[in-house]
């Protein structure tokens, strides 16, 4: 739900090290184990050998009821709040149309404003900050994105631990003051954090492909600005762009946990109460079609790091359930896609390969990324245009279209299950100005959806020619790819309809 | 900035956080009992929503590996979902995919575990197909063929193409010269390139018994259910013999040692790993209990030692960390590292002598009851957060059971925690933080290699 296609990485001259250390913890992350649609298979059986299968209902799992309330505050801050009373905490999530995209002509000013909010406020330094919150056992955080800012907050509800957290983090978010020397160091980190990017191929496609797909909009530059921009950043800048952006007109407060209407009432008004007044700030313009084509960039790695994308859809767009519908069919998924199938598990070609589509608040981007040894890496990408090309020919079958639908309604149920999941969920539809039954309408939209409204909605949005491509790898000699594994394709056993 | 100060935070609170008794929410029921054949049931109750999280946890993983058969027990991690008597390959997948289901795998040096996320009624498939695998794993010769194909692409996209991962690994086979803790997980390449399907197969039938697993239930389930499908589905699988595991144990002062890697990085950083005991190799739990305190006054939030001093107040670096992981089987590292602050001209030899400068600091002089108490009450408040993810319960759950400790520790942790003394702290300082315990390596970007 959030904006996924702008992870912060931010800080990643400081993530590196922390990376080294978690590797000690767990050094074989989640070994994505496969699977494929249409499964190739050894050895033909009967199908429901499976008892459990067999005895499964058919029906749709019940799932936690979400009362979602809603209010506006008197400074015109929307406010969507969760009664959760089953543990003593509470998650506060903020979040401000104060992204990248409102940078204007300074790359870096949102991120490093955001990132400035915990320096200082009147009478404390940053280690004062940090000690007040950890003090109380809270827990403080902030994040930029492309459209978004956002700052939250997570705290035990009882009134000794609450009441003080809130009443710094308003401080925090609403009347930071931006030291001089804090702001020194936090460029120098973010200058070390490029110096690092420039070793990491996968972030070297990423930004060269957003500058590609979006040329002059503001979504091209990536959030954290660039070792061009980011020193000449003044702290005159900062103040204003937090008093333009920063205001609680411009501002969704989502609020889930232990906590009563009028506690979230009250904190919530504490909240906008402290920002600047203003306004909402206006959405971005409509990003202008890419011209499509390939970038090559020569990078000493083992691997070629392939990305194609296409300008996909804004939040509003009242295709994206079928355009989700029918992402999740093709590589949306970690198992069983059309993409993973044919270059996993029929040709062992790459570790992963993903497609999504980001909505935005404005035209966001249709994305497919994957890795695989260099020599095989020309073979690798034509083949994933041409599964894509296919697929925007045919579209989905009736089969894994039933499929797609009962593993959406399957995973309902997990998608609200705790607390940091719903505030989630509460901010991108207060930020993205979805209605409350959002989750539901989508829900029964998607279970609506037939074969061809799929197959026409991709299509419409998608084409196989309009492809931005961007690879990042070494230059070596070609080689062709590994036949297919020729199993004939076999249905899976049962799953009950409903 | 404060993702940093909660993954901080994290390294001491997020192995080890599950709150019981001691805490305001009522308690979750946890329920363990042991099946016939020796498979070992852990169910924890968590009504909030109807979902839960299945994993099986196997005592084995790459510390249990020996030199030319790295990399074994990750393959066979990939090669799980490659089919079973019931099922072809990647149906099992497929099937959970439809069922609305998240799955995974995971491999360490410590353990292997297999999970799923799931509506609460779909539970017994998930049980269904996790015992049909340990009972009956195809392993077909061409399924391999290609999966090791997959594997070594996850090696270059994790490791080869990855200059600060691939320097930790060489480090890791630097710090620990006596165990298994050698072994990088994933497996040496050569070791890929040779490895057989039929090494696979031995691999799987000496580890996958039911005698040598925990099956760990955590969410809207009552242990009576889970009972009853455990007995069912896995009930049927005979015991078997496994082989015997030694701990991991490590020489307690090697000598220093260093190593100096020219890696494809423009930022050179630094890492340091003690020799030091875990809590399933100590016999006192209190100096590593200590331990998990320093790092925590080291590194345990935005406020803390080597963010506000070396960070902050002498800008020495870009960003520091300290990691100790107390919950391994066998004998552990105390890690630091640190990438020098470039814009203001530190060098390596400044970052290190900082780092210095707070580890003898450790030793003379006692942390004030204000720092204690600050790490306190993160400990405190993380056993309730940690409450919101089922999944992080089972795994905390898992995590202990599978290195040779107790889940019931978790009842005990912040007891624990509180017993240590300000004299233990400088006494553990003094103990651990010697030069015959370390391993440094520095990493510097290629082009110094020429100067």
């Amino acid at each position: 739900m959030s904006d996924r296609s702008a992870p912060r990485y931010t800080l990643f001259g400081l993530g590196i090290i922390v990376l080294v250390v978690a590797l000690a913890l767990v050094l074989a992350r989640p070994a994505r184990s496969d699977n494929a649609t249409k499964v190739e298979s050894a050895g033909v059986r009967p199908a429901n050998t499976l008892q459990s299968l067999a005895e499964l209902d058919g029906k749709a799992p019940s799932r936690r009821q979400l009362n979602i309330q809603s209010w506006n505050t008197a400074e015109g801050a929307r406010v969507l709040f969760v009664e959760a009373r089953e543990l003593p905490m509470f998650d506060l999530r903020v979040t401000f149309a104060a992204g990248s995209s409102q940078d204007g002509d300074v790359p870096g000013l949102a991120t490093l404003t955001n990132a400035m909010l915990n320096e200082g406020v009147a009478g404390k330094d940053v280690t004062a900050i940090a000690q007040g919150f950890e003090g109380l056992g809270a827990d403080f955080g902030n994040g930029s994105y492309r459209d978004m800012a956002v700052a939250t907050l997570r705290s035990l509800s009882t009134p000794d631990k609450r009441e003080p957290a809130l009443k710094l983090f308003a401080e925090v978010v609403g009347k930071p003051t931006f030291p001089e020397d804090a702001l020194k160091r936090i460029k120098n980190q973010l200058l070390a954090g490029f110096e690092y990017e420039k070793q990491n191929p996968g972030k070297i496609a990423g930004k060269t492909l957003f500058n590609q797909l979006y040329g002059n909009h503001p979504y091209a530059h990536s959030s954290d600005g660039s070792a061009e921009s980011v020193p000449g950043i003044t702290l005159a800048q900062l103040r204003a762009f937090h008093a333009k952006a920063y205001t609680a007109g411009n501002a969704v407060i989502a609020l889930v946990g232990d906590l009563s209407r009028a506690e979230a009432e009250a904190i919530a008004a504490q909240v906008s109460g402290a920002l600047p007044k203003g306004p909402a700030l206006a959405k971005p313009a409509e990003p202008a079609e890419p011209k499509p084509g390939l970038t090559h960039i020569d990078f000493p790695s083992k691997q070629t790091h392939l990305m194609l994308a296409e300008l996909g859809i804004d939040r509003q767009d009242p295709d994206w359930p079928a355009l989700s519908l029918g992402n999740q069919i093709l590589g949306g998924g970690a198992f069983g896609t059309r993409l993973m199938s044919e270059v996993r598990e029929k040709r062992g070609l790459t570790y992963g390969v993903y497609s999504v589509f980001s909505p935005m608040q404005v035209r966001g981007p249709f994305m497919i990324n994957l890795q695989t040894r260099a020599e095989l890496s020309e073979g690798t990408l034509k083949l994933v245009q041409d599964i894509l090309a296919e697929y925007l020919k045919n579209g989905p079958t009736q089969q894994e279209l039933d499929d797609a639908k009962r593993e959406l309604a399957g995973s309902f149920p997990l998608s609200n299950a705790s607390n940091s999941s719903i505030v989630g969920q509460l901010g991108a539809i207060g930020f993205y100005n979805l209605p409350l039954t959002w989750l539901e309408d989508f829900m029964q939209q998607s279970q609506d959806l037939t074969v061809e409204q799929v197959k026409a909605a991709m299509s419409k949005h998608l084409a196989a020619d309009r492809l931005v491509i961007v690879t990042v790898g070494p230059t070596v000699k070609q080689k062709p790819l590994p036949p297919p594994t020729d199993k004939p394709a076999e249905q899976p056993l049962g799953v009950p309809e409903h | 900035m404060n993702a940093l100060a909660r993954r901080a935070a994290g390294l001491l609170l997020g192995t080890l956080c599950l709150p019981f008794a001691a805490l305001a929410a009522d308690p979750q029921p946890t329920h363990e009992f042991i099946l016939d054949h020796g498979l070992k049931v852990v169910v924890r109750e968590d009504h909030r929503a109807p979902v839960v999280v299945s994993q099986i946890w196997y005592k084995v993983g790459s510390s249990y590996e020996t030199p030319g058969q790295t990399g074994l027990s990750h393959a066979l991690e990939h090669m799980m979902f490659k089919g079973s008597a019931k099922i072809g390959p990647g149906e099992a997948s497929r099937i959970l995919r439809d069922l609305g289901a998240e799955e995974n795998a995971f491999t360490s040096d410590d353990y292997t575990a297999y999970y799923q996320v799931l509506a609460r009624d779909r539970l017994p498939v998930a049980l269904e197909l996790e015992a049909d695998r340990l009972a009956s794993l195809r392993l077909p010769a061409d399924e391999f063929s290609r999966e090791i194909e997959v594997i070594k692409e996850e090696r270059r996209l994790r490791t080869d193409d990855q200059p600060n991962a691939k320097a930790f690994e060489l480090f890791r086979a630097m710090a620990y010269p006596a165990s298994g803790y050698h072994t990088p997980t994933i497996g040496w390449m050569a070791d890929l390139e040779r490895m057989k399907v039929e090494e696979l197969r031995h691999w799987y039938e000496s580890w996958y018994a039911p005698n040598n697993a925990t099956l760990v239930v955590v969410g809207d389930v009552t242990a009576d259910e889970v009972k009853g499908l455990a007995q069912k589905y896995f009930g049927a699988i005979p015991k078997r013999a496994v082989p015997p595991a030694k701990l991991p144990l490590e020489l307690a002062e090697p000598g220093l040692r260093q190593l100096t890697l020219h890696v494809r990085t423009q930022l050179p950083s630094l890492i340091y790993g003690f020799n030091v005991p875990s809590l399933a190799t100590t016999k006192d739990p209190r100096p590593v209990n200590a331990l998990r305190l320093i790092s925590a006054l080291l590194d345990g939030g935005y406020s803390a030692r080597m963010p506000a001093r070396l960070e902050r107040g002498q800008e020495l670096v870009a960003g520091a960390s300290s990691g100790y992981n107390a919950f391994t089987r066998g004998d552990s590292l105390f890690m630091i590292s640190a990438t020098p602050n470039v814009q203001k001209q530190k060098t390596l030899a400044d970052v290190e002598k900082g780092i210095w400068q707070l580890l003898d600091e450790l030793k003379t002089t006692p942390p004030t009851a204000e720092e204690l108490e600050r790490v306190r009450a993160q400990v405190i408040a993380g056993l309730v957060y940690d409450r919101d993810s089922i999944s992080s319960q089972a795994t905390t759950i898992g995590q202990l059971e599978t290195v040779g400790l107790s889940w019931k520790l978790i009842d005990s942790e912040l007891d624990e925690l509180k017993r240590v003394t300000p004299q233990d702290i400088q006494d553990a300082a003094r103990t651990y933080f010697t030069r015959e315990r370390l391993s440094v390596a520095h990493v510097l970007p290629e082009e110094s290699a020429h100067e």
